[in-house]
Formats: structure tokens, sequence, C-alpha cells
């Protein structure tokens, strides 16, 4: 209970805390951060002990005859831990990147704020929690997406918010529907909807999907996620890469399973189409992905399409595609983030933000590049980095539900991405620097420091793929 | 003495403000006696209030009755204060306090000479009056003369500021309300002509008796009530007064113009339909529908007329356009959801938009800025008033945990009840569409460079009363408890399924 609610609210505290903290403290502003951010994933993982060892933590309270829950079950457990976790390495290597950047309070103090909405979508026990911090994590996160107030950043804010409101709009309207067919919102137990077949059911999964597939990036509904990418890249890497696109993910997931649940969804006939929607996002995203020169685009686009790696493991109904989706969760978060970083650490260093001009940024920059490569690797699903388990399972997960095209979907996929990055890499060793205005020698160790820990994590992981696997096997169990 | 105060509550609530505004004008040399006098009425109004739904809730929905002079209905005039009545006086007594508060030694800068106060408070408190009258009355003509009292002391406070536009305004506004009030009027005139009563209840019996004979003057009646109020209401697109009068009045007058003497005729319209006409005599014809409809367009049209205008005030009056459909629409569900979500919405915006109008007034008094685009950075100069408005923001756009969630919420459940998918869209896209025209003043105030210039938050009686606002979205979020409960009666009351 203690451990639930120090989870959740460190990064509320710790905002409130930095919002205090003159503009010009900057050693006591980090060190308060790093407190706050540390606190919340201590407890988070302490927390996720206890859930996985089977124990039920529930707060609730009526108000206005609304049960509010929150009630971590072992995916909103996983799902805490990677976004605390993370947040500890986002903010560590924004102390480096906000160095001479302006408005380092607001920047922070939202930074906290949005930890604690994402852990809200995380620990929520029924759907009102989680439409509730859905809704707040939009606009914890609007801050961090204009940070840099230039009118490309304000254009790009208000995308997202307008694509967020929509979804969250059609989320309400679905949380609505359900609670008047059901009178029933919460997750933990027996799915809302077991035994209360009815039509109308696939309109409404429909909904929901659309309405979290917003923050999800599902193709058609993607177009902000490219376009925030005018946020600070500490942002981009944490919020636009994990934590706020997670949160659609991670809401769908809980529809699918906690609402509906695999047995109902597998009786709808739309259980049919969805699977593919994900394997068109992930081929879309990808072969998009291709085409795009900025570099911090062309990553946003592979999200695009390996959070559909996600939903497409959730979508195939059987536990293999499950246990593949929160693998693929847990170990591309980690990768995408370091990859991220890197981008963020060559504009910073080099200046440069685009592909074209990146030739030989590899010799000014071996460390970085070095883990870029590591993480490109792992995207594209090779030993021994984490995400090829995830694949495989995925792979698996297809096969067992009697559709192996998802499978061969997956594979080339992977291709698409060699094709992507691989050259990206080749030229950052080979190429010659035209012009070389390059501060000689490494990033601070504050950037580069977390970039390397992330990538030897997703190593050891890879190496060692059973010491994530209780928490997977956990989340299975819960359902299956 | 207890039961005393009981048995004449439902009069007394309604006499003391009216009383007090009688006694202001001969002590207009007096401002600050005028105005802890204002503020102290207020406070009784509250207590009272406060009081009466005690009582209401102790009875389960058992109305207090008073009869005017001793003579007992259909002769004479009834004051009936049921669920639904208390539940309106509540709001008004709510809302009236943070208002009258945030008047207090702020307000001759905004009317001009110190003569002008005096005024303004005497018709504040004339409209607080007659909107609590209107929330007891159960006699037709009275409605009808409360209506009167309330419009003109409406335009009173419109033109209360010594400008060419407030005349304008004022003078559109008297002859469009003046036109609504003869419609009313006529309304009333027909249903007196088929059932010889104005008492609602007597009125009520006979006209479910009798209305097959007439049908045609029923439904006349109908329409008359539904345009007469609806021009006061400004239900769109009879809302063309509006934007005007609310955005040239003084910050404290659109506030309580918005917030609440819009609420007092959509509540007279209520009372007419539910407890004169009857649910069945809507259905038959098919008024609950156009109710429906009509607040469908109004969500839409006043959203995206809203979101045309770039200055502060005229933005919010166009969303109260928008807000005036929810209610509207709830007043069409006919079913207990509907409307407990439709009252409790009407509560929720009332406060609401008080403290959107107070802040708004606070700011553009001490920037001289009107436009929105102009408020950059006002978020750091003046955070309590950005603060207020930011969290009555959220709670228009239906945060959950701020009040207007639980309105919009009930509202959603009763649409749903209609098997109606429609007007569930359109209330959320209103949502959203509020978030549309609202956020981007919060964005500029509080992201956008601040200009070198020394603003400050208004003095500390405007604080307190934003504040107290502020306070009350968040506690009818968060604990609703009776006033929901209360809401839930009183929609039973509406339906006569007690």
């Amino acid at each position: 209970m203690f451990n639930l609610i120090l989870a959740l609210f460190s990064g509320a505290a710790g905002s409130l805390t930095v919002g205090l903290i003159p503009e010009s403290k900057n050693r006591l502003r980090k060190l308060t951060v790093l407190i706050f951010a540390v606190s919340s994933a201590l407890f988070s993982w302490m927390l996720a002990i206890d859930v996985f060892a089977g124990e039920n933590i529930r707060i609730a309270c009526e108000l206005g005859r609304l049960t509010f829950s929150l009630e971590p079950d072992p995916m909103g457990a996983v799902f805490g831990l990677i976004a605390s976790s993370l947040w500890v390495f986002a903010a560590v290597y924004s102390f480096g990147y906000m160095e001479k950047k302006k408005n380092k309070r607001t920047y922070f103090a939202f930074l906290l704020l949005s930890l604690t909405m994402t852990l809200g979508v995380a620990f929520s026990g029924n759907l009102v929690v989680l439409y509730l911090f859905y809704e707040l994590l939009t606009f914890s996160t609007y801050p961090l997406v204009i940070h840099e107030r230039s009118s490309e950043a304000v254009k790009a804010g208000r995308k997202y918010i307008l694509y967020s409101l929509i979804g969250a709009g059609a989320i309400l309207f679905a949380t609505v529907i359900t609670y008047s067919w059901s009178g029933n919102l919460e997750f933990v137990g027996e799915p809302v909807f077991k035994g209360l077949l009815r039509p109308g059911l696939n309109g409404l999964l429909l909904l929901f999907i659309a309405g979290f597939g917003v923050k999800a990036a599902v193709i058609p509904l993607h177009r902000w996620l490219p376009a925030a990418m005018v946020a600070p890249t500490p942002v981009s890497a944490l919020l636009h890469a994990v934590a706020v696109v997670y949160s659609g993910v991670f809401g769908i997931l809980r529809v699918v399973y906690s609402v509906f649940g695999h047995e109902i969804v597998g009786q709808l006939s739309i259980s049919n189409i969805l699977p593919w929607i994900a394997a068109f996002t992930i081929l879309a995203g990808i072969i998009i992905a291709t085409r795009q020169d900025v570099l911090k685009r062309r990553l946003a686009y592979q999200t695009i399409s390996h959070l559909s790696y996600i939903l497409l493991g959730a979508f195939t109904l059987k536990s293999w595609g499950l246990a593949g989706a929160v693998f693929h969760m847990i170990s591309y978060s980690t990768l995408k983030v370091a990859l991220f970083f890197c981008a963020g650490i060559i504009s910073e260093k080099t200046g440069e933000t685009n592909i074209s001009r990146m030739q030989g940024v590899g010799r000014s920059l071996p460390k970085t590049m070095f883990a870029f490569s590591a993480a490109i690797m792992g995207m594209i699903g090779m030993l021994p980095l984490n995400t090829f388990w995830g694949k495989y399972y995925l792979m698996k997960g297809s096969v067992e539900a009697g559709k192996w095209p998802l499978a061969l979907v997956l594979i080339g996929s992977g291709i698409i991405n060699a094709i992507c990055f691989i050259p990206v890499i080749v030229n950052a060793f080979r190429g010659e620097r035209e012009k070389v205005s390059v501060e000689r020698g490494e990033s601070s160790l504050l950037m580069l420091a977390p970039t390397l820990v992330l990538i030897i994590i997703s190593l050891i992981i890879g190496l060692v793929p059973g010491l994530i696997w209780p928490g997977v096997e956990a989340v299975v169990k819960g359902f299956y | 003495m207890r039961e005393m105060i009981t048995t004449n509550l439902p009069v007394f609530i309604i006499i003391a403000p009216l009383f007090v505004s009688f006694i202001l004008p001969t002590l207009s040399k007096r401002i600050k006696l005028v105005e802890n006098l204002v503020i102290s009425v207020e406070i009784l109004g509250i207590a009272l209030a406060v009081y009466l739904v005690s009582i209401i809730l102790a009875q389960r929905g058992m109305p207090l009755i008073y009869q005017m002079g001793g003579w007992s209905a259909p002769w004479g005039i009834e004051l009936k204060a049921g669920s639904l009545g208390a539940f309106f006086a509540l709001a008004i007594a709510i809302v009236g306090l943070p208002v009258a508060l945030f008047s207090k030694g702020n307000l001759s800068v905004e009317v001009g000479a110190e003569g002008r106060t005096a005024r303004y408070y005497t018709l504040y408190l004339l409209l607080i009056g007659a909107l609590t009258g209107m929330a007891l009355t159960n006699d037709l003509f009275n409605v009808y003369v409360l209506v009167e009292v309330a419009t003109l002391s409406c335009v009173g406070l419109v033109s209360s500021q010594k400008r060419p536009q407030a005349a304008k305004a004022a003078f559109r506004y008297l002859i469009l309300a003046t036109i609504g009030s003869a419609f009313v009027l006529g309304g009333i005139g027909f249903i007196y002509i088929i059932t010889g009563h104005l008492n609602m209840g007597f009125a009520s019996q006979k006209l479910s008796d009798i209305w097959q004979n007439n049908p045609r003057v029923v439904w006349t009646a109908f329409s008359f009530m539904l345009v007469g109020f609806g021009v006061k209401s400004a239900v769109f697109p009879l809302h063309i007064w509006l934007p005007d009068a609310h955005s040239v009045a003084p910050a404290p007058a659109s506030a309580v113009l918005s917030g609440l003497a819009v609420k007092g005729y959509l509540f007279c319209l209520l009372k007419v339909l539910y407890f004169v006409f009857g649910p069945s005599l809507m259905q038959v014809y098919s008024v609950h529908r156009i109710l429906v409809l009509a607040g469908m367009i109004a969500i839409v049209a006043g959203s995206i007329l809203a979101l045309a205008q770039s200055e502060l005030k005229r933005r919010l009056a166009f969303s109260t356009v928008a807000q005036v459909g929810y209610i509207i629409l709830g007043f069409g569900l006919v079913n207990t959801k509907g409307l407990a979500g439709s009252l409790f919405y009407l509560l929720s915006h009332a406060v609401i938009k008080s403290a959107l109008f107070l802040s708004a007034g606070a700011i553009v008094n001490v920037t001289g800025k009107k436009h929105i685009k102009d408020l950059a950075g006002i978020g750091k100069k003046m955070p309590v008033t950005m603060a207020a408005f930011t969290i009555s923001s959220l709670g228009l756009v239906g945060i959950p945990l701020l009040s207007g969630f639980i309105g919009k919420w009930n509202l959603l459940l009763g649409s749903l009840e209609t098997e109606n998918l429609l007007p569930v869209i359109v209330i959320i896209a209103g949502s959203v569409f509020c978030a549309a025209y609202l956020f981007p003043v919060i964005r500029i105030a509080y992201f956008e460079p601040a200009p070198d210039n020394d603003l400050k938050d208004p003095g500390l009686p405007q604080k307190i009363a934003l504040i107290l606002l502020s306070i009350m979205i968040i506690v009818l979020g968060t604990v609703p408890g009776s006033v929901l409960e209360l809401a839930n009666r009183a929609a039973a009351e509406l339906l006569a399924v007690l």
C-alpha cells in the first residue's frame, strides 16, 4: 500500500519541490530530481516484487457514485517498472542535455509530473482512473513538447493535444458504454465482459482501440508523433518512445485482456482483422522510416512500427503472443531510449540532425556510435540483444494462433529495419566529415553513461532472458 | 423558534436579499457599509440555503410549502421548496457569495462613480432575490413577475459601465428579453385560458385531463414557453444578445449573468415543462426531441463560435451558449440520470463560469488587454488568478475529479439510456471543443515570455473569491455526495417517481 502511494506520488511531490527551487540553483535541482526519480523507481520495484509474489494491493474510494481504484496487477507492475526505471536514466541524461538550455525549472517539474501520470496509468485499477491519468498525462507532457517555444513546437504541441484529446474522448465514450452495459469498470478479477457477449461489442472494442491507438500511434492515427520530435531529445526518448506511447499500448492491452478478456475477443469477428491492422502499421511505419532524413523522425517512425509489434502480440490472443508482447515491451524500451540518447548526443556535439550529413561522426563519437550500432542490431532482432527473444515469442504466438503470415511480417520488418539503419552506421564510420567544427572528444559523461548502461542492460537480458522471465510469466498467468 | 424559522424559511430566503436591496439606495454615500451589507446578506443566504437543503434531505424530498398571506392554493400564491427548488437555491447562494466578495472594493474602477456602485448592488441583490424566487415559487404568474424583475436587473447590470457599447448591448438585450417575456406571458395566458389555474400543481392536473380537447392550444403554449425562455436563456440560435451583453458588463456582473441569470430562466423552463405540462405530455408533443436537438446544435455551434473569438470575455460568453446546450439537452432526456446530470451540470457550470469570468475580468482590469494573444506571461504575474482560470477550464472540459465531469458523466449515462448515440458523441465532442478554445489561453498565459511590467494579482477579497470558487469546483468533483443526492431527488421529483 505505502509502496504504491510512494511510487505513484514521488513524481508529483518532486515536481512541486522542483517548482519551488529558483531557476538559478542548478545543483540543488539536479539533486532533487534525482532523489525523487530514484525513490519512485525504488518503490516501484518494491511494489512489483509484492505484486509478482501474488499480493493484492488496492486503494479505492467512491467519489460521486463512481469507484476510483488503484490496483496494480502484474501487467501494471511491469509497465510501472519500465517507466520508473527508465525515468532515472532520462533524468540523468537530461542533466547533461539541458546544461546550456533555458527554462530548466519548467522542464524538470513537468518531467517529474509526467512520471506520476504514467505510473497512474500503469497502476490504475479501473477504466475511470485509467482515463483520468491518460488525460492528465497529455496535459503534463504538453509543456515538454512545446519546450522550445518556437512556432514549430507550438504547432506540434497543438497537434499532439488535439489528437490526444480526441482519442481520450473516444475512450470516455467507450467507457460510458461499458459502464452502462455492464455496470462494472474494474480490471482485476474476471474481465468485465466475461459471459456478456452481446451485439455491439465489435464496435465498442474498435472504439477503445481507436482511442488508445492515438497514443499508441497506430497508423493512421500517428501523425502527432513525428511532429512531437521537436521536443528536447530526452523527452523524445522517454515520452515519445516509451512512456506516453506505451500508455496507449498499455490501454489496448488492458481493454483486450482485462475489460473484454481474450475469450470474448476471440469470439468477436473483429479479432480476425486486428492483427492485420497491427501488421500493416509495422510494415508501413518502417517503410516510411526509410524515407526520413532527419534522424529523430526516422526513429519516430521506427517507434510507430515497433509499438505495433506489441499490439500484434496482444491481438494474437495466445499466451505466447502475450508473452512476446510483454517481453518486447520491456526490451524494446531500453534499446529505443538508448537510440534516442545517441541521436541527442550526435545533435548536441556535432550539430547534425540529418542523416545525410552524418558521415564520419563515428570517428569523433566512437562510443556513441558503438551504442547506436548495438541498439540497431537489437531493433533488427539479432542475438545477443534482448529484443530477439521478444520477437521469437511473438512469432511463436502468431504460429500458435494459426496466423503464420504474421511471423513473416515480423521477419520482413526486421529486414527493412536493417535496410533502414545499417547504412547510417556504415556511413558514420566510413565517410569523411566535410568541415570539422566538432568539439573533439566524446560527449559529457552525464549523457554517455546512461546510454551505455542501457546497452549493457539490454545485452545482459539478451544473454540471460531468464532474468525478466518471471515478470513476463506472471503477466501471462494473470490472464491465462 | 426553530419551527418558526422552518415554516417561514421559503419566504425568508427570498425576502432577505430583496429587503436589503431596497435600503441600499439610501446608503449610496457609504460604500463600505453597502459592500459589507451585501456580503453579509449573501452569507446569510448560504446559511439559509444549506439549512433548507438539510431539511429537504432529512425529509426525503418532502417539500416545504408556504402559503403567502395564509391563502391556500389555488386562491393564494404558493411557495414550494422541494428538492429541485432547494437545489437551485443552493446554487444561487454558493455562487452569489464569491461574486459579491469579488466586487468588494474593486467595483468603482469598473462602473465609474461611487454613486453607481450602490445602484449596481441594488440590482445585484434584486437579481439574486428574483432568482431565488424562481427556485421556490409554485405559481405561474409569479414566475412571470420574477422573470421580469430578473430581466430588468440584468439589463441594469449590463449597462452599469459608462460606455456607449454597454448602453448599446443593454438596449439590444432589453428589446430581445422583452420579446422573450411577451412569449412567456403569452404561454402562461394560454395555460390559464384552458385550465383556469395559475398554481402549477392544479394547472398540471387540469391539463392532463383536458389537453385532448385543446391540442392546438397546448401546442402553442409549449412553443411560446420554449421560445420565450429560449431567448432569455440564450439557447442557440436565440443567443444573439448574449455575447455583447456578457462581455461588456463588469466582471462580477458577467459572472452572475452567465453563471446564474441564464440558469434561472432555464430553471423556470424546466419547472414549466415538467411541473405544468408533465413528462408524458412532453413526449406526446415530442418536445423532448426538440430539446435534445436544440441542445446538440447549441453545443456544436456555440463551441465553433467560441473558437472564432479573439477576445477573452467574448470567448467565454460564447462558451456559455455552448454549455447551455448541455443543460437543455439534459432536459430532453426525460430520465433520472439525464435530469440529475443536467441539474448537476447547471450547478457546476454556474460555479465554473463565474470563476472563469471573474478571473478573466481580473486579468482584463489589471492589464487593460482584452485579446487573448496579448496575455503572454500573465500566469507568472498573476498566479492566483491564472490558477483559478486553469482549474475552472479543466473543470469545464470535464476532467475527472472536477465538478464538470460528474455532470457530464450522468448526462452521458442518461443519453445512453435513450438508446441514441448522437447526443453522446456531441457531448464528448463538446469537451474537445471546450479544450480547444480554453487551452490556448492557458498556454499563452504560462508558456509565452512575459513582458516587463509589474502586474499583480487583484486584492485580497478578489483572491478569496477566486480561491473559494476553485475549491468548490474541486469539492463538487470529488465529494459531490449530498449535492448529487439532491440532484437525483430533484430529478425524481421532476419525473414524479418519488
